[in-house]
């Protein structure tokens, strides 16, 4: 019953958060003043670090949209510190639960029935939460269904929490307001779909359809009869989590399977369907027990636009990056090389990118990719701590769709390192002209 | 041969119509078509009506609620929310009434004279549910307090509707949020709390001292 009383609710609350975010970041200014009075050489490093470490604590409290936002801006960085990365997950699996007569009450409004007059079983008690609403056990004709109930109020106050880390925001990144405000447009676009259960009912339907024809992944089926603005019913998948399939110690032939799934599906949509379900979070996979990967939210779908997606994934899949010509013209149409830039700058942002496109595209560059080898998440993670530290990255370049296209595939690469699987990585090829 | 409904319905089309009561008894009465005697045979007054059309929703709701089959699963807590729930559902399908009867009294918190009726019928649901939580333990029975714990439930019954009625968020979601959370906060100051276990704490602790000080002076 006490779970929601530790949680940060109110617009007010949340900005008392917020609030002491700002008092405990101005703390960090004088103890870095003071600390330099003694010591001129301290860097400003320790500082920016005291103040990372403070932004993020305090989000990672937060719930709901905030810790999306938080997400989505470490995202941007790229490459976070794992433990962050450790922090947000656990959180997001534990959220506010619902009241059994709000629940009646939402499914009144939506059908003008009571869940026990719609379903033939139905448990008021909720089975887990996903990060907007929460997720019911329920059964009709024969059939176990999972039926996921949205928190009312999510849409408010994923604008709400907008305005409220936009400031802080501003201070980690070191962006323009004009800046950051594409990034956050990009951002509550994609948090506002996610609130609307009828689009994901509808989107879910069209992918699992198109995805049909991949081995070894299976999707829920979705009732839209039974489903609605706040309510969406589909199949009941049986399977356990990543982290608690990998303590079962499944067979290296598993792990590569449901690597391979994982690839497939991911490369699939991003290269056949130029859509993809850009939240590749564990808990959205399950992995049954006749060994397939289930897919479960599709809530977050990036739709990948020629312009974005024909210069990038040229730079990825042809030989456009030996041509330095070739490779500077991909990068001004991302916008990575601005038309204001010097030559030395220019100079500077293709060596650096280059590296970076490079690091993205090894998995593509042979047959086959073991995702289990060390070696290349710390090149990755090296480089993200890198360009973090450079003057020249406090303004951020890009267009908006690498937030999510980079969220996506350096999730899927995170979720193919932690399974430690090999895969096949010529099977669904980028399509470059 | 008039009815209570007639009038009464006669009445909400009146007052909806004009935005405000009849003139007087007879012209309405001559209005509905309907003897003036007849009229007082239902209702002594305007504000009767108004009155048993509150307390009709009222009494309606909770004989609702008892009636589904999630009742006797639901905790007191559940059981309040359960209320709040439907009751703004009911009073939705005469919402313009509802709003007109309220606005009419300009004091925000108070409870206007139509609700006078509503009150002891809620105070008493109030009462059992308070009864059964402290029975079952969901609530702490705390000396004094205890007896105020309907009060505090009608204030956010006042809240609500007054709440409700300023609501223009589409389906009233907003309500079910000030509802969820409104009731949530109340109850949760009805259950045994940390602030409980600190009064023990200081109280024993007061006792003991003295006891300590008293034996030293020995």
């Amino acid at each position: 019953m006490n779970e929601q009383n530790s949680i940060p609710v109110t617009k007010v609350e949340r900005s008392a958060k917020f609030v002491k975010t700002g008092f405990q970041i101005s703390g960090n200014y004088i103890k870095h003043y003071s600390k330099k009075l003694f010591n001129p050489d301290l860097g400003r490093d320790e500082l920016n670090e005291d103040n990372a470490t403070d932004i993020y604590k305090s989000l990672s409290e937060l719930k709901g949209s905030a810790l999306k936002i938080a997400q989505m801006l470490s995202m941007d960085k790229n490459i976070l510190p794992k433990s962050y990365v450790d922090k947000f997950t656990q959180s997001q699996y534990n959220a506010p639960p619902l009241s059994g007569p709000l629940i009646v009450r939402t499914f009144t409004k939506n059908f003008g029935k009571t869940p026990e007059a719609i379903y033939d079983k139905f448990n008021l008690v909720s089975t887990h939460a996903a990060s907007i609403g929460q997720v019911h056990e329920a059964e009709l004709d024969g059939k176990k269904l999972a039926v996921k109930i949205q928190y009312p109020g999510v849409g408010d106050s994923i604008s709400s929490d907008l305005k409220l880390v936009k400031p802080f925001a501003f201070r980690l990144l070191g962006m323009s307001e004009k800046e950051l405000n594409i990034y956050i447009k990009e951002v509550e676009e994609r948090l506002l779909e996610e609130t609307d259960y009828e689009l994901e009912v509808r989107r879910s339907i069209e992918i699992t359809e198109a995805c049909s024809v991949l081995e070894n992944v299976v999707f829920p089926t979705y009732y839209p009869e039974l489903s609605g603005k706040r309510i969406i019913t589909m199949g009941w998948i049986d399977g356990l989590h990543l982290k608690e399939f990998l303590k079962t110690n499944p067979s290296q032939e598993l792990k590569n399977k449901i690597g391979q799934a994982l690839w497939d599906f991911y490369n699939f949509q991003q290269h056949e369907l130029r859509a993809v379900h850009a939240d590749p979070h564990p808990g959205n996979f399950m992995i049954t027990p006749d060994e397939k990967l289930g897919v479960i939210d599709f809530g977050c779908i990036k739709e990948l636009p020629s312009d974005f997606y024909d210069p990038f994934f040229s730079l990825i899949s042809s030989d456009v990056v030996n041509d330095k010509a070739k490779t500077i013209e991909a990068f001004r149409k991302l916008e990575m090389i601005h038309a204001t830039d010097t030559p030395a700058q220019i100079e500077f942002y293709y060596k650096a990118y280059l590296e970076m496109i490079q690091l993205f595209a090894q998995p593509y560059t042979s047959k086959t990719f073991d995702f289990s080898r060390p070696e290349f998440f710390e090149q990755l993670y090296a480089y993200g701590e890198k360009i973090a530290k450079m003057p020249e990255f406090k303004q951020a370049r890009g267009v908006k769709h690498f937030i999510y296209v980079n969220r996506t595939n350096f999730g899927l690469y995170t979720i193919l390192h932690e399974l430690k699987a090999t895969v096949n990585t010529d099977t669904y090829k980028p399509h470059t002209v | 041969m008039a009815t209570s409904q007639q009038i009464k319905t006669g009445y909400i089309d009146y007052v909806l119509t004009h935005n405000e009561e009849p003139k007087s008894v007879y012209s309405f009465a001559k209005k509905i078509k309907i003897s003036e005697a007849e009229f007082y045979e239902f209702y002594a007054s305007f504000e009767s009506i108004e009155k048993t059309i509150w307390v009709e929703l009222t009494a309606e709701t909770i004989d609702t609620i008892q009636q589904q089959e999630v009742w006797a699963q639901y905790s007191s807590r559940d059981r309040m929310l359960s209320f709040f729930y439907s009751y703004v559902e009911l009073l939705k399908k005469q919402r313009s009434f509802i709003v007109y009867s309220l606005r009419k009294h300009k004091a925000k918190f108070a409870a206007p004279d139509a609700l006078s009726g509503v009150r002891p019928i809620f105070e008493n649901f109030a009462i059992g549910l308070i009864n059964e939580g402290l029975e079952t333990g969901e609530l702490a029975d705390r000396r004094f307090l205890t007896k105020r714990y309907k009060d505090a439930l009608w204030i956010q019954f006042a809240f609500i509707i007054n709440f409700w009625i300023n609501d223009d968020s589409a389906g009233f979601e907003k309500t079910d949020e000030a509802i969820e959370k409104g009731i949530n906060v109340t109850f949760d100051l009805f259950q045994r709390s940390p602030l409980d276990n600190l009064f023990k704490y200081g109280k024993f602790l007061s006792r003991n001292g003295k006891f300590t000080e008293n034996r030293k002076k020995y």
